[in-house]
């Protein structure tokens, strides 16, 4: 596993980072953090400093929240817990055992990622609400430990911590902290807006919006979940830990459950997976309860929860979200885009001329042998053999629900079999995990494709390149790469369905899998971008070697282009064998009767 | 040990867990009918106690208790229900995919800091229709047992509505297969809210029936809602079965550790089993794996 992070952590392309243009929202963000913090300072106003300093420090910890929730897709309600636990540890270490600052407030970031890690385990194996709840739960027994443990955490008198060097002005009232805190929160907020253009930012977008389709790029999806809590936990850590020095105290009920869903909430009235959204959202909820309404502030739970509710209900995207898309609305609309296989492949003629040789009894890449399968009654595959060579395109073809994808599912290991045996490049692999499969070198496509939206079109093709550590493609499609100017812009959400499926097969064939699946690639295409797609198939078999298992219902394409084709009947084969022995033989011809179209 | 001490901790355990697998069919219901787990069923819970509060009398005889009883019954169908109707509430934005998470947990914080404006974070005392019962010489709340024969009341009830009305088939329908179900015509929202409204009743006779040994007050919401899902998971989500079985294992251990370490660990107990149930087993005892996914 470490090594997969090593992978993931990997930096950014050149070309990319280079053409990396940072949103001014970044700017406008740090400024206004650091007007809120250095103009009260350079005036001397003691309480407005520490005010907004304290605030950064929790605008932080909503920067990740938010990274958490707009990235990664999680729920965390425990951020509080995390930041409860650095600053405890930070504070009885310096404060009750007088130990040096730094070295508290690395035991204090420690503590912290010991809890993130606590969260992390689990996210190996689950998400969503699931990890909703770990976190809950984390926040409701942090507090009650402190209690229970109040022998070593100074009881329910706190502890004092006083750091001299941190607090004392160097100017006006801005101290060395208030700096820190300056500082701290616009590398936060580079961090949060740099991440999605980086291979793990990317990983995270793929996992959280198709956990399926990140095992079929090679990405464990337990392990980038895992990744995401435990930077949300160190960031939320250095902040709990700043937090000592500042307050000067920390009090056992100060990290009640409360103090978690605060952020949580921050996060979605300020506009979940805006970069200035945590910002908006602390600034609103902490300043107008604790500081405008004081009066009122046994009301702000209340508060809290009823202005949540009535963003979420008439503003989804929350305060900057709702702002920002009705800034976008008053102006032009964006270009329409398309992406096409002819744009990729044109001028590569000289395919025609010189056909590749193709071996004729290569060795079998897949074998499936007896596969059976079984959701109660239903039969998906009922004993079903098949056998893939390498360097052929392989039609699979049959009836709806005669078995074809689970077939594909069985092959690229999301379907585990009740009985039988998969077998890719020889080996056994009937109990590997789907990601480990992609990592072998097989690519697959979805009956509806799974295209990411937060990414354009170009970085939809790339993350098909970083499946699996791979750097730069060489043997893809050098076209490709002329286009990548125009798509890294463009935002693949206004592609229609056809033109989704394209761009799936193209990250699929921009991927190093040997053996590629496809799952009804021309359903929606027009007749054009079918001959264009039966030409793409037979390129990547003739020039790059590839292996193509190619489920289809267009009959005619896979007579044009298969070498062999396997004919499935409810959950069975029903024939195997050349395109020409299959055409005749009896038993398919009366499977197919009625309609080109099976 | 000794034996009483056993059996002390079994049928308090039993009673405990009685809520927890009460809370976990109350997801159910909900949860196989729209996907949504309602992070409010803690606080809505405590609701149905703190109302108990304000009707019971301090000696009530069994007419008032009944009454009182259909009453908070009747109010929290209707609240519920309306909680589903927001919660379904049609949200046209790019991020509503969590929109449920954040609009159930809302109402869960404005619940609790509701409850808390009343009455800050006291615990609100609810007498006990019956007088205690003795077990091995101890004496025990009879609202423990009462909470056993109403956790197999609501398991049966549920059962028989699943199997035999209309609208519990065609709750069934939509949970096995949400495209199918509305080719057949059934109108989804309205089986939805529905759902909702039920899982109402259940937290409201809970609440009600419990009153006296369910620890009321506007903390503890979010204690009951997690070793409700902690008992759930450990049964298998969607598996009313499994949150009987997982009721009354969280509620036999959490007594068990809180008998064994003291009572502010029960709640670090119940969240150790959540983590180890979802590091082993996340799709619990009588959970299916999911089908096909793509």
């Amino acid at each position: 596993m470490s090594q997969d992070i090593a992978l993931d952590t990997a930096s950014t392309p050149p070309a990319a980072s280079q053409r990396l243009k940072l949103p001014s929202s970044v700017w406008l963000g740090i400024l206004a953090i650091a007007a809120s913090i250095l103009v009260p300072g350079a005036l001397g106003n003691q309480y407005w400093t520490y005010t907004f300093t304290l605030v950064t420090l929790y605008i932080v910890v909503a920067i990740m929240q938010n990274m958490l929730i707009s990235e990664a897709g999680q729920m965390s309600f425990g951020q509080g817990a995390v930041f409860g636990i650095a600053a405890v540890t930070a504070a009885v270490m310096t404060g009750l055992h007088g130990q040096p600052f730094w070295l508290s407030a690395i035991g204090g970031v420690g503590a912290g990622l010991v809890l993130g890690a606590l969260f992390a385990a689990p996210a190996l194996r689950v998400q969503g609400y699931y990890l909703g709840f770990v976190t809950l739960s984390a926040a409701l027994v942090f507090p009650q430990l402190l209690i229970a443990f109040d022998s070593i955490t100074g009881g329910v008198n706190g502890v004092p911590a006083f750091v001299m060097s941190l607090a004392t002005p160097v100017y006006g009232s801005i101290t060395p902290l208030s700096i820190l805190a300056v500082l701290f929160a616009a590398f936060a907020l580079l961090f949060h807006a740099v991440l999605p253009h980086t291979v793990l930012g990317r990983r995270m977008i793929i996992v959280s919006n198709s956990p399926e389709a990140a095992q079929a790029l090679g990405i464990h999806p337990g392990t980038i979940r895992s990744i995401a809590f435990l930077i949300a936990a160190f960031g939320t850590a250095i902040a709990g830990v700043l937090y000592v020095p500042l307050v000067g105290f920390v009090g056992p009920t100060a990290f009640r459950v409360d103090f978690s869903i605060f952020f949580f909430l921050a996060v979605i009235v300020g506009g979940q997976g805006k970069l200035l959204g945590p910002i908006i959202g602390v600034w609103l909820l902490h300043l107008v309860p604790n500081v405008f309404l004081a009066d009122f502030s046994h009301y702000r739970l209340l508060i809290y929860g009823v202005v949540a509710l009535a963003v979420m209900l008439a503003f989804p995207d929350g305060v900057v979200g709702t702002l920002s898309k009705w800034i976008t609305s008053r102006r032009s609309g964006s270009e329409k885009v398309t992406v096409s296989l002819h744009d990729a492949l044109r001028k590569d003629d000289e395919l025609a001329a010189s056909p590749a040789p193709r071996p004729e009894d290569g060795a079998a890449l897949i074998e499936v042998r007896e596969a059976r399968k079984s959701f109660g009654n239903a039969v998906a595959l009922g004993g079903a053999s098949l056998s893939v060579k390498e360097g052929t395109i392989h039609g699979l073809v049959g009836p709806n629900g005669s078995g074809k994808t689970s077939m594909l599912n069985t092959i690229s290991g999301f379907m585990p079999l009740d009985s039988g045996k998969v077998e890719l490049f020889g080996r056994n692999v009937t109990r590997l995990a789907p990601w480990r499969r992609t990592r072998m070198g097989v690519g697959r496509t979805f009956q509806t494709p799974r295209i990411f939206d937060r990414l354009s079109i170009w970085e939809n093709v790339q993350i098909g390149r970083e499946g699996f550590g791979r750097a730069g493609g060489e043997n893809g499609l050098a076209k490709l790469g002329s286009l990548a100017a125009r798509w890294r812009r463009q935002d693949p959400s206004l592609l229609p369905h056809g033109q989704r499926r394209l761009l799936e097969i193209l990250r699929v064939m921009e991927s190093d899998a040997r053996v590629i699946l496809l799952d009804e690639p021309a359903g929606g295409l027009s007749p054009e971008e079918r001959a264009d797609l039966a030409y793409l198939l037979v390129y990547f078999r003739d020039k790059l070697g590839k292996t193509i298992l190619l489920v289809e219902h267009d009959l005619r394409m896979v007579w044009n282009v298969a070498d062999e084709i396997t004919v499935m009947e409810t959950g069975t084969v029903a024939a195997s064998g050349m395109p020409e022995e299959i055409k005749s033989n009896p038993k398919v011809r009366a499977l197919f009767t009625g309609g080109g179209d099976a | 040990m000794s034996i009483d001490e056993l059996a002390l901790i079994l049928v308090r355990g039993l009673g405990q867990g009685a809520i927890y697998a009460l809370i976990g069919m109350s997801f159910n219901i909900v949860v196989n009918s729209s996907g949504i787990l309602n992070f409010a069923n803690g606080a809505l819970l405590v609701l149905a106690g703190v109302l108990a509060y304000f009707i019971l009398p301090a000696t009530p005889d069994w007419t008032i208790w009944i009454l009182a009883a259909v009453g908070i019954a009747a109010c929290l169908f209707v609240f519920v229900s309306l909680q589903g109707v927001l919660t379904l509430f049609p949200l046209k934005s790019s991020v509503e995919q969590h929109s449920w998470l954040i609009t159930t947990m809302a109402i869960s914080v404005i619940l609790s800091a509701g409850i808390h404006l009343y009455g800050g974070s006291l615990a609100f005392r609810v007498p006990s229709i019956l007088p205690p019962v003795s077990v091995f010489g101890l004496s025990t709340p009879s609202a423990y047992f009462l909470l056993m024969a109403l956790a197999v009341f609501w398991f049966v009830v549920i059962r028989w509505f699943h199997q035999k009305t209309f609208t519990g088939l065609a709750m069934s329908a939509i949970a096995q297969d949400l495209d199918a179900a509305k080719v057949a015509g059934i109108s989804v929202k309205r089986i939805q809210l529905v759902a909702f409204g039920i899982s109402g009743l259940v937290l409201a006779t809970t609440g009600f029936v419990g009153a006296p040994v369910i620890n009321i007050s506007a903390d503890t919401g979010i204690g009951y809602l997690l070793s409700g899902f902690t008992a759930l998971v450990i049964g298998g989500l969607g598996s009313n079965l499994g949150a009987m079985v997982g009721g009354a294992l969280v509620g036999v251990i959490s007594m068990f550790a809180a008998y064994r370490f003291g009572g502010i660990y029960q709640d670090t107990v119940t969240m150790g089993l959540l983590i180890a149930v979802l590091m082993l087993r996340p799709e619990g005892i009588f959970g299916l794996a999911a089908a096909r996914k793509v």
